[in-house]
């Protein structure tokens, strides 16, 4: 019983969801520490991914605020850009950037950060 | 004129005379309980996508200081945790029962307890943790079970449980409360059935304390010892009902009252005094830590203290606050005391001046979780999709985009409308007891104190807000 419980823990502990593949990306930002209001965001993919759709999503860690949603544009090859996201609220911020490859196959690759 | 009666109102008097009506009530918490736990420990770790913490953070809190101004403190009565009585009455039979320590029969374990709970809040960032939220949820079941099952009952819910106590204490401000419908009934009464509980055994009834064991219909009296006709306040009432159905004479009411008037009249102890004190304070420091300023304080004090550890620095700002919170109330009260020609101990004094805090402390924990239920209401339909989902239930895709219930521009007056309330409520407080002492003066100093403690906390909500998880940025 006790060995049960433990184990019961033990997968408690471990749960974490899968939402998608995980996208290999390098993000960056304009400015470089975005601060309260619009920045640019850069999202750097391997071209040979063949990407259709790259979406942002800004979540802040608080239950309730809604959230930021933009769409990104290709800027050449491998390259896409959101170029004004609305960091409306200082703290602590999750961005989930969700990518959608010809055979509709989906990435995602979460960005934390705090806007000062 | 009489007393409005709740319990005369057609079908409500009837159901909580119904032996399952809590068990009724509680089922729907219960349930969210259940899907809380599951979301938060299996579902996104993102605290605006997860049942656990939308609906613990957001709505439990809001509908919580809703109920309790609308109505009365319907939480208690609704409350999951209790539903561990069938599994403690069973362990009950084979483990020793304790009794509660006399020395910590009052509310200042509550009080240690809160102050942790709150440190723990800011500290682990609870609200951001879907996890830590479940885990929360399911150590609560835990520390209930346990409790209940080595103590009388009752214990956890008055000596132990810190939302029960937070909900007690705001409580004093709801438009109703439990007494008798007539207190000549009670004069006569054989058995103080409310609060001695009632068995109706084939040879008569009896008091379920001096028959614990007797076969017949039970029905359990008052869990926190409280005695219908002696009730001023709604302290340790969960709204349980069993004094309603416990009383063979259908005489205890659920009368309505003066919404906030409570504290005008109530004699509190020291130590409740305390709590309600300190509940002001602490609902002050939870709103002040979402705002700039805060943070730089923090920023500062790690300066002046030469370290970045947070667990210190939370600390320091945590004792300093409420320290200084509990010093300036005592200089204040004992200050109005000697105007007013008392010299009493400066306890006392606390205890006739503190009562004022129990409406500001209402207001400003409503204020706060107003903003909050208020800006993301209607996320919980999202999220309750999302983990439907999660379990494969048919239900739709989620619109993340639903949030707010009202226009943000509402939510600030409608904070400032919610903390001058407070303020009169307190007003009355203060002036009723001068009065007493028949010395307006004495009540004005009190008064200006809280003006001051209000126009503060005003200027703290009117602050952006900054959702932030660590005290100090990172270097
Ligand atoms: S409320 Fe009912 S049970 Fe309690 S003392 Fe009065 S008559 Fe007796
Ligand atoms: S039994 Fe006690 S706690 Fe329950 S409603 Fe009556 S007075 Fe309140």
């Amino acid at each position: 019983m006790r060995r049960l419980f433990l184990l019961a823990l033990v997968l408690l502990s471990a749960c974490r969801p899968k939402t998608g593949e995980p996208l290999e990306a390098e993000v960056r930002f304009v400015p470089e520490h975005p601060t309260v209001g619009k920045a640019e965001i850069c999202i750097e993919v391997d071209p040979r991914l063949e990407l259709t759709r790259v979406e942002v999503v800004g979540d802040m860690t608080h239950a309730g605020m809604i959230p930021v949603e933009d769409e990104a544009h290709p800027a050449g090859p491998g390259l896409w850009r959101v170029d004004a996201f609305d960091f409306n609220m200082r703290g602590d911020w999750v961005l989930t950037i969700t990518a959608y490859d010809k055979q509709g196959k989906k990435y995602v690759k979460e960005v934390r950060l705090t806007v000062p | 004129m009489r007393t409005p009666d709740l319990l005369r109102l057609p079908l409500v008097g009837r159901f909580f005379r119904w032996r399952y009506s809590r068990f009724v009530l509680q089922v729907p918490l219960l349930l969210v309980a259940l899907l809380a736990l599951y979301d938060g420990f299996m579902g996104r770790q993102l605290a605006p996508k997860n049942f656990a913490t939308v609906s613990v953070w957001l709505h439990y809190r809001g509908f919580l200081v809703l109920a309790i101004a609308v109505l009365g403190n319907l939480f208690c009565a609704a409350c999951p945790m209790m539903l561990v009585r069938g599994p403690t009455r069973f362990a009950k039979r084979f483990l020793p029962e304790f009794k509660w320590p006399r020395a910590l029969r009052n509310k200042y374990f509550v009080i240690a307890l809160t102050l942790f709970y709150l440190f723990a809040y800011e500290y682990w960032d609870l609200w951001a943790s879907p996890w830590l939220t479940a885990w929360l949820i399911l150590g609560y079941f835990g520390v209930a079970f346990v409790v209940d099952a080595l103590f009388p009952e009752g214990t956890f819910c008055k000596y132990v449980c810190p939302l029960g106590n937070f909900n007690f204490t705001l409580s004093t401000v709801s438009p109703t409360q439990i007494a008798a419908r007539d207190p000549e009934v009670c004069l006569r009464c054989e058995g103080k059935y409310c609060v001695n509980g009632r068995v109706e055994t084939p040879s008569g009834r009896k008091t379920l304390k001096e028959a614990p064991n007797a076969e017949g219909l039970r029905f359990p009296g008052c869990e926190t010892k409280l005695y219908v006709p002696q009730i001023q306040s709604n302290m340790d009432c969960t709204l349980c009902m069993n004094c309603v159905r416990a009383c063979p004479y259908d005489n205890v009411a659920w009368k309505l009252r003066a919404p906030g008037t409570e504290a005008a009249w109530a004699r509190y102890k020291i130590d409740v005094v305390w709590l309600g004190v300190l509940l002001f304070f602490a609902g002050f420091m939870n709103a002040f830590a979402m705002v700039p300023p805060y943070y730089q304080l923090a920023e500062r004090l790690s300066e002046l203290l030469g370290t970045r550890n947070e667990a210190l620095l939370l600390s320091t700002i945590f004792v300093l606050w409420t320290g200084l919170g509990l010093f300036l109330t005592l200089g204040v009260a004992m200050l109005a005391d000697r105007v007013s020609g008392v010299r009493a101990s400066p306890l006392k004094a606390v205890r006739f001046w503190g009562t004022g805090f129990f409406p500001l402390a209402f207001a400003m924990w409503a204020g706060h979780y107003a903003f909050h239920f208020l800006t993301g209401w209607a996320s919980i339909i999202p999220v309750t999709q999302q983990a439907l989902l999660n379990l494969g239930l048919p239900v739709g895709e989620p619109d993340w985009t639903l949030a707010a219930l009202v226009p943000e521009n509402w939510l600030y007056p409608l904070q400032v409308g919610i903390l001058y309330l407070g303020l009169l409520a307190a007003s009355y407080v203060l002036f009723r007891r001068a009065r007493e002492r028949n010395h307006f003066l004495a009540g004005g100093i009190v008064f200006t104190y809280f003006f001051l403690l209000v126009a503060l906390a005003l200027w703290v909500l009117a602050q952006p807000m900054e959702m932030r998880g660590t005290l100090l940025l990172p270097q």
